[in-house]
């Protein structure tokens, strides 16, 4: 048994008086804020050709931007979380009726074309690249020139290959907002950030003790449903597959 | 070339909550049961296990618990003069699939219809006279009423453990429940769920106005409860991953937790998972069922022979059944002749959203998916309607069930689509917004119908349903009005900006309302306005029995899930107290 | 492998304390306004008050107390679990023959400052040994999974990654001492220790001796970099 004579603590601990403090408390706010910077990951696109990635990059960089507060779509990784997906089962189909015959329908009866996401966004992307080869390629124009193109797209139903501009547009901002929001394991929402820039705690979620503390402040980190007991988030889309 | 299985005493289309019940209790009452439910296999523990299972990519905006479009879908029009379309994704409303259907994804809210619901047409004619509804409403009495089902509901209930505060306990109004609602014989089985701050700041709202707040009946259960079947569930976390996930904790009511393990246990239940049930087969009369022809998932076809068929495979998918069974005469809108597919229902569903100062933390994540305080005083026919031109109404509650962000992110009106100017509101408003929802009725009409889709199919090779729906003015009307009730308590609930959103046409599937599809088999007391009878059978085949949503005469106020409960035990106990002792019709005309 | 790394690479050891860290100033004392004072709280943790003993002398200075599981690792656990529990143990829920004394003896501001030290304090989580790889294994698998014909769900719901804990409410398991969390199971299985009654009794009540030898092994080397990293 040990001995818990004050003598013998000090003497274990090596304390004398209060001298001895320990590591410096970790800012609160710091868990909640964006971490420091960590370096970037490098991306391989496996559906995006480079022509596609350039669009893609520097229209979510418009579409959710980076400010001095907090970063946008670009630096949380979006074009990896479209890319992924356009190169897995979502981007194949999964889930669509895929049957003909094709009608244009009503707006309530929702999408009605044939194309795949993957198909959607191949031939959309293709038809505004070449339509701006001869005048200014989508990622060399100005922010300003980038927003009102962007608008274009999404106003009106000029034809992409087949594909209306805002059914493009409207896809592409969902799948930005995906990647912006989605649990980091699929490639987007690198180091968590826009979790941390709204407040959103993750996927380990167990709020009995909290829920009656009316209007308490939540600021630990938010967790990943990849994230080991070190707070790793193994965040890897290409095989093989850990189990969380 | 089918092979013909060992005939069995009952067979169930679906094993979900009313296919569970129902093979449970017959099982238990000696006759040999076979319940075949065409999607996986799953049980809470490995399958809906947690971290996995909080991605709300994959199961809130990816629907991987739902029904596979590329299998089976539907077709959708608003209208009779338009073609209807295939839902070539689920959008407004989401089918559940595999063991324990949609029980296994829901939220939990669990209210009873009120007593006026059950005999509404004679209701609204007693007080407002006979020419006061809206003559393109097809509303009927049910045929049975609330004091039929109300130890019914209350069985259903203590399967479950709702937690709940009784409002009303045999005619004794109660402080801290429902003062509008029936009248119950007991308590609830487990108290009321924790008051979330968007519910508790609902409250004091609701109560300046002179409303009757009171919490949300919740089968996400408060604290652990043994129920009858002798199964376990446990206390809710307000994980806020509710709706369209599984629950790890064994806190939900889902067929997994209530009911299924006894079932399982019972050698003369038979479960069969991956079974595509393409038909019910009649014999040469068309008046006899001899069972049901179905496909496994190796793509193998079965007959299985029964005395007794149960169509319980929710709402929708029963009415399909009967119809590519030839199983009651079809609904035709023009003739207004038909039976099955008349009556199709939804729900009527609205938003007021509250936005408040950034020094108010709502922290929407801590929910459940029945957490939260409502009020009632605008539901139904509880307030009156003399001076307004509709009927129906909506409960107004503060009932968030998530802060999930794909979904979720509220900026006021004025917010970009897109843009710094849409970040930055985001940034600002998520936790500091409470979105109020306004539940309403849904009245059928002459117009509204399911039928089969005369151009596409299933990946079987049978029509799909084709669904002709819109809103009547009635509902429209209906949710204006309470909307704009719900925007004035989040006045006074101390919002900065509040905004109403009332429900306006054109109904579009290309938006989440509910799953709350009710209609198109539906029960009654005449052969010429509904295909059962008040004991959901049919009128035309006797041995089959259509259990579900499907049998509901219009949609009131409340979620469905507590009122199908209670007619599936209705029905139990026509089953076995009556027709296993003498098969045949029920009900003579 | 692409491991993106929540924390800054020159702060390891912060980046574990940081897990288990809640907050210290926003806690049970939310009603309080004085902030915590963690300087103070060392001193107690060192020194103990008039009333008390030093905590140091059970749960050292560190807070990592010792191997021999007797008294719970309590360093980087977070601040308003420890307040939580300190505040119980003056009550009937969590009565304990050592700490209801002197959590009864120690002023409100003393229980949130020495929360606060402890919390703060971001002592390397050593690598226990542990005897049973099978019982490991059986352990992990109820962390991850739970169990089905017993109807118990995977520890790792509430408790975190690998039991890295969910602060501010919840407490880390991993790294925490096997014997010491086996006697936490059977203080709630035998009704001992009342608060959570409603969740880990209910658990409690559901494991067996081996189930709760398993987790509690499995828990012990949870933080071990060696195991852990190879999934």
């Amino acid at each position: 048994m040990t001995d818990f004579s004050r003598r013998a603590v000090i003497k274990a601990t090596g304390v004398v008086g209060a001298t001895l403090l320990p590591v410096a408390l970790e800012s609160q706010e710091a868990s909640a804020q964006a971490p420091r910077p960590t370096p970037a990951q490098p991306t391989t696109y496996l559906f995006f050709n480079a022509e596609e990635a350039a669009f893609i990059e520097a229209a979510v960089a418009r579409l959710i931007p980076a400010d001095d507060k907090w970063p946008g779509a670009l630096e949380a990784a979006v074009p990896n979380y479209i890319d992924k997906q356009l190169n897995g089962a979502w981007g194949a189909g999964e889930r669509l009726y895929r049957s003909g015959p094709w009608q244009a329908g009503t707006p309530s009866q929702g999408y009605q074309l044939p194309f795949t996401p993957a198909e959607l966004y191949r031939t959309a992307i293709a038809a505004i690249n070449a339509e701006l080869k001869a005048a200014t390629p989508f990622a060399k124009m100005t922010g300003a020139e980038q927003d009102a193109y962007l608008h274009s797209l999404e106003g009106s139903g000029k034809d992409l290959g087949g594909v209306p501009s805002s059914v493009f547009f409207a896809t592409l901002w969902d799948s930005t907002v995906e990647g912006f929001f989605s649990d980091p394991v699929y490639g987007g929402n690198r180091d968590m950030m826009a979790w941390r820039m709204i407040g959103f705690p993750g996927a380990y979620a167990s709020y009995y003790d909290l829920v009656d503390h009316h209007g308490t402040t939540v600021t630990r980190a938010p967790t990943s449903l990849g994230e080991d007991v070190h707070g790793h988030v193994h965040a890897d889309t290409t095989i093989p597959a850990h189990l969380p | 070339m089918a092979e013909r299985l060992k005939p069995v005493d009952v067979v169930t289309v679906g094993v979900g909550m009313t296919g569970g019940i129902m093979g449970k209790e017959l099982a238990a009452a000696g006759l040999k049961v076979v319940g075949l439910e065409r999607g996986p296999m799953r049980d809470t523990v490995p399958d809906f296990q947690s971290p996995v299972i909080h991605d709300e990519l994959r199961f809130a905006v990816r629907k991987a618990l739902m029904q596979d479009n590329v299998k089976e879908a539907m077709t959708f029009r608003n209208s009779a003069d338009q073609t209807a379309l295939p839902m070539r994704r689920w959008a407004g409303f989401l089918p559940g699939n595999g063991l324990g259907g949609a029980l296994v994804h829901w939220n939990g809210q669990t209210y009873r219809f009120q007593p006026a619901d059950f005999i509404y047409k004679t209701h609204l004619e007693q007080r407002y006279g006979k020419d006061f509804v809206d003559p393109e409403l097809t509303i009927q009495d049910w045929g049975a009423t609330y004091e039929d089902l109300e130890p019914h509901y209350d069985r259903f209930e203590y399967l479950c453990g709702t937690s709940g505060k009784a409002g009303n306990l045999k005619g004794q109004i109660q402080p801290g429940g429902n003062p509008f609602e029936g009248a119950r014989s007991r308590e609830y089985p487990t108290p009321p769920m924790k008051e979330p701050y968007y519910g508790a700041l609902f409250r004091k709202g609701a109560e300046s106005l002179g409303y009757h707040p009171f919490p949300q009946p919740a089968s996400t259960l408060s604290q652990p409860y043994t129920n009858p079947e002798g199964l376990k569930l446990q206390q809710c976390v307000f994980c806020g991953f509710c709706e369209r996930f599984a629950c790890e904790h064994f806190a939900k009511a889902s067929p997994q937790t209530i009911v299924l393990p006894a079932a399982l246990k019972n050698p003369n239940y038979e479960l069969r998972t991956g079974c595509q049930v393409l038909r019910v087969n009649l014999d040469s009369t068309g008046k006899k069922a001899t069972g049901v022809a179905y496909v496994n998932a190796a793509g193998q076809e079965f007959e299985q022979p029964a005395d007794l068929v149960l169509i319980t495979a929710f709402a929708l998918n029963n009415v399909r059944m009967l119809l590519n069974s030839g199983i009651g005469k079809p609904y035709d809108p023009n003739t207004g002749e038909g039976v099955v597919g008349r009556n199709y229902a939804y729900q009527t569903v609205s938003s007021a959203t509250v936005f408040y100062d950034d020094d108010v933390n709502i922290n929407p994540f801590m929910a459940s998916g029945s957490s939260g305080t409502v009020i009632d005083d605008f539901s139904g026919d509880n307030f009156d309607h003399g001076p307004q031109k509709f009927i129906g109404g909506a409960y107004i509650g503060s009932i968030m069930t998530n802060g999930r962000p794909i979904e979720f992110h509220p900026t006021p009106p004025g917010t970009p689509a897109w843009g710094l100017g849409w970040k930055q509101a985001v940034a600002r408003h998520y936790n500091h917004t409470i979105a109020l929802t306004v539940h309403g009725s849904s009245h059928p009409t002459r117009r509204n119908y399911l039928d089969l889709d005369p151009t596409y199919k299933d990946a079987w090779g049978l029509p799909l349903l084709r669904i002709t729906f819109e809103f009547p003015d009635n509902d429209i009307r209906m949710s204006s009005y309470v909307t704009e009730k719900a925007a004035e308590i989040g006045r006074a609930m101390g919002g900065k900006t509040v905004v109403g959103t009332p429900r306006r046409p054109p109904y579009t599937t290309t938006v989440y309302q509910t799953t709350h599809n009710t209609g198109g088999a539906i029960m009654g007391n005449d052969p010429k306005t509904s295909p059962l009878n008040r004991y959901l059978q049919c009128w035309d085949v006797p041995n089959v029995f259509v259990v579900g949503a499907s049998a509901f005469v219009h949609n009131a106020t409340y979620n469905p899930t507590d009122t199908v409960g209670a007619l599936t035990y209705w029905a139990l106990a026509a089953i076995k107290d009556q027709y296993l002792k003498s098969p045949g019709p029920l009900v003579r005309t | 492998m692409t491991c993106v790394r929540r924390a800054n690479a020159a702060a390891v050891i912060t980046a574990i304390a940081v897990l288990g860290l809640a907050w210290s100033a926003a806690s049970l004392a939310q009603g309080n306004k004085r902030p915590a004072d963690p300087k103070h709280g060392a001193v107690i943790a060192a020194q103990g008050t008039a009333n008390v003993p030093a905590c140091a002398q059970c749960h050292a200075f560190s807070g990592a107390s010792d191997s021999s599981g007797a008294f719970p690792r309590i360093a980087g656990q977070s601040a308003y679990y420890l307040e939580q529990q300190m505040h119980d143990f003056t009550a009937s829920v969590r009565a304990n023959a050592i700490m209801s004394p002197i959590a009864k003896a120690l002023s409100a501001d003393d229980i949130v400052d020495v929360a606060a030290y402890y919390a703060g304090n971001s002592d390397p989580f050593p690598p226990l040994a542990s005897a049973d790889a099978a019982l490991v294994k059986e352990g992990q698998q109820l962390a991850r999974l739970g169990n089905a014909t017993k109807g118990i769900q995977a520890c790792n719901n509430c408790h975190g990654p690998d039991g890295a804990g969910i602060p501010p409410a919840i407490p880390y398991l991993a790294g925490q001492y096997a014997q010491y969390i086996a006697f936490e199971l059977q203080m709630w299985k035998r009704g001992f220790r009342k608060n959570s009654p409603e969740s880990m009794a209910v658990i409690a009540q559901q494991l067996d001796e081996r189930a709760i030898a398993a987790v509690a092994a499995f828990y012990q080397q949870a933080r071990d970099p060696a195991v852990s990293a190879s999934k």
